[in-house]
């Protein structure tokens, strides 16, 4: 695994802090943690919040976003890249697309899988959902050059996309 | 009122401590937690006061109207004592951050503590499930069965990209975490606890160790965690989960084997002194006591010891805590008198059974 800090060495110290429920990884080459100080960390409690500053602005080119601001609740970018801590639920639309590059460095991935409130759950949600589903494997079949296949996940997408805007 | 529900609470120790499950030797308990927020609401971390108190109040409202949470108890924080929420957060009904930042927080418990709801922590609602054993399915159909309770009566954040929306970035999508409290005396002693570990992180599952009062390994308990929660759906999350703990329980099952079969007049030896040390002992400090119970618990699991039982050796890996020894003896205590109270209570307990 490459170290999350220099994206250059390979990592050979992985830790995880857990505080209650909360779990953070990090996964680090030496001369990063050195320079960080995260031998100490590692041994001492260490502030989630310092960890995860680290993981943010990592994941970010340097002045990305610094002047983004959340209009519904007033947090700025920087103070998330500090702390991974967003404000309010606006904040995820508010931060524009750095916020997928972080969820992605976080997770691996950055499309929601798996329960929805109630009122999500409509017909167009669903076919919302197909769709991106089928357009992901379009793009993975047009890069193993399955044409044949890309073709008919192109008609099933033409379909579904039609059959949205008659409703 | 309030206070002598909480009392009657906090009395004895939670009854699913008592019952067992499936592979209760190996698992000490199983622990599922939803995060979830108020759409259009600030998150706790940034909430001034007033908006905590209307979350609070919203959330206690529709908690009460939730079949799941029927003779339930709500605790409201501004109420608690700084001893009483300790012996919460001992029983993991509450996190330690909400031991110190606690106006305007509240904790909703149900029947037997099985379920519960922290109100205002760093998400506006963290529904969480306890099942003794190896029962993550279950434990999440218990909370999931309740998020779909309150969905309708509280609007929850939600993006049809991102999934639930949490206060941390790490939370987002699901707003799962998995977790399973095991007990591996048997990796830990042939040393491939390392590589066990080091193959669960390979999968993106965290492991620490667990019931220390740090996050130090103490006693041979571990405790093993998804750490993605975007990307992965529930079920998948717990799928996964549930079938590489399998995999470490083949492991430590194997371990333990072994251990008996190349091993087995010193590890018999080291598991009765244990016993005899628990059982005669004047002085204890939490983490001596620990590595004991431990030991006598593999006993239990291995039939060497079978005059106690695991749901005794369970509670009292509860009870051995600070804040409830307190409780039980209803005095403070500094650590020296703590360490004899607790040598005392475990010897009434082994004596006793
Ligand atoms: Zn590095
Ligand atoms: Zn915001």
């Amino acid at each position: 695994m490459i170290c999350q800090f220099c994206k250059k060495n390979i990592a050979t110290i992985h830790f995880t802090n857990v505080d209650g429920n909360d779990v953070v990884k990090i996964h680090i080459c030496r001369s990063c943690a050195e320079a960080k100080g995260f031998d100490y960390l590692r041994r001492s409690n260490f502030e989630k919040t310092d960890l995860l500053a680290g993981l943010v602005s990592s994941a970010l080119p340097e002045k990305a976003g610094t002047r983004m601001i959340c209009e519904h609740c007033g947090r700025t970018y920087a103070a998330f890249s500090k702390s991974a801590g967003l404000g309010c639920s606006k904040c995820y639309d508010s931060f524009g697309e750095d916020i997928a590059k972080v969820l992605k460095r976080i997770h691996g991935n950055a499309r929601h899988l798996g329960k929805s409130p109630r009122r999500y759950c409509t017909e167009k949600v669903h076919a919302r959902r197909r769709i991106r589903a089928l357009e992901d494997e379009l793009r993975v079949s047009v890069e193993l050059e399955n044409y044949e296949r890309a073709a008919l996940l192109r008609d099933e997408v033409a379909d579904l996309k039609k059959g949205m805007e008659k409703r | 009122m309030k206070q002598k529900q909480l009392q009657m609470l906090l009395k004895k120790p939670a009854s699913w401590l008592a019952e067992g499950g499936e592979e209760s030797e190996l698992v000490f308990a199983s622990r599922v937690r939803l995060a979830r927020n108020i759409d259009g609401r600030t998150f706790t971390h940034c909430a001034e006061a007033s908006e905590l108190e209307s979350v609070r109040d919203q959330a206690r409202d529709a908690l009460m109207l939730a079949p799941s949470m029927k003779d339930s108890i709500f605790l409201d924080m501004n109420d608690t004592t700084e001893p009483e929420r300790m012996i919460l957060a001992e029983r993991r009904l509450i996190s330690q951050d909400m031991v110190r930042r606690f106006t305007n927080r509240g904790l909703m418990v149900a029947g037997g503590e099985r379920l519960s709801v922290m109100v205002n922590e760093e998400d506006h609602l963290r529904l969480q499930s306890f099942e003794p054993g190896l029962a993550l399915r279950e434990a999440f159909d218990r909370v999931s069965r309740l998020d779909d309770e309150l969905d309708g009566c509280l609007e929850f954040a939600f993006s049809d990209r991102f999934g639930y929306l949490t206060a941390c970035a790490t939370n987002v999508g699901t707003g799962l975490r998995v977790s399973a409290m095991v007990h591996l005396p048997g990796l830990v002693h042939n040393g491939d606890i390392r590589q066990v570990s080091d193959g669960l992180r390979h999968v993106r599952l965290s492991v620490r160790g667990s019931y220390g009062e740090g996050s130090e390994m103490v006693g041979n308990f571990f405790q093993i965690s998804n750490s993605i929660t975007l990307g992965l759906s529930e079920s998948d999350t717990v799928k996964n989960m549930d079938s590489h703990i399998r995999k470490v329980l083949e492991f430590e099952k194997k371990a333990r084997e072994t251990l008996l079969k190349e091993a087995r007049s010193l590890l018999e030896d080291k598991i009765w002194r244990a016993y005899g040390i628990l059982r005669n002992a004047r002085i204890l400090d939490s983490r001596e006591a620990m590595e004991l119970i431990s030991a006598v618990r593999l006993g239990v699991g291995l039939g060497v010891v079978t005059d106690t039982g695991l749901s005794d050796l369970n509670e009292m890996l509860i009870m051995i805590q600070p804040m409830h020894l307190q409780m039980l003896y209803e005095k403070v205590m500094g650590p020296d008198e703590r360490d004899r109270s607790r040598a005392d209570y475990i010897r009434s307990r082994l004596k006793a059974s």
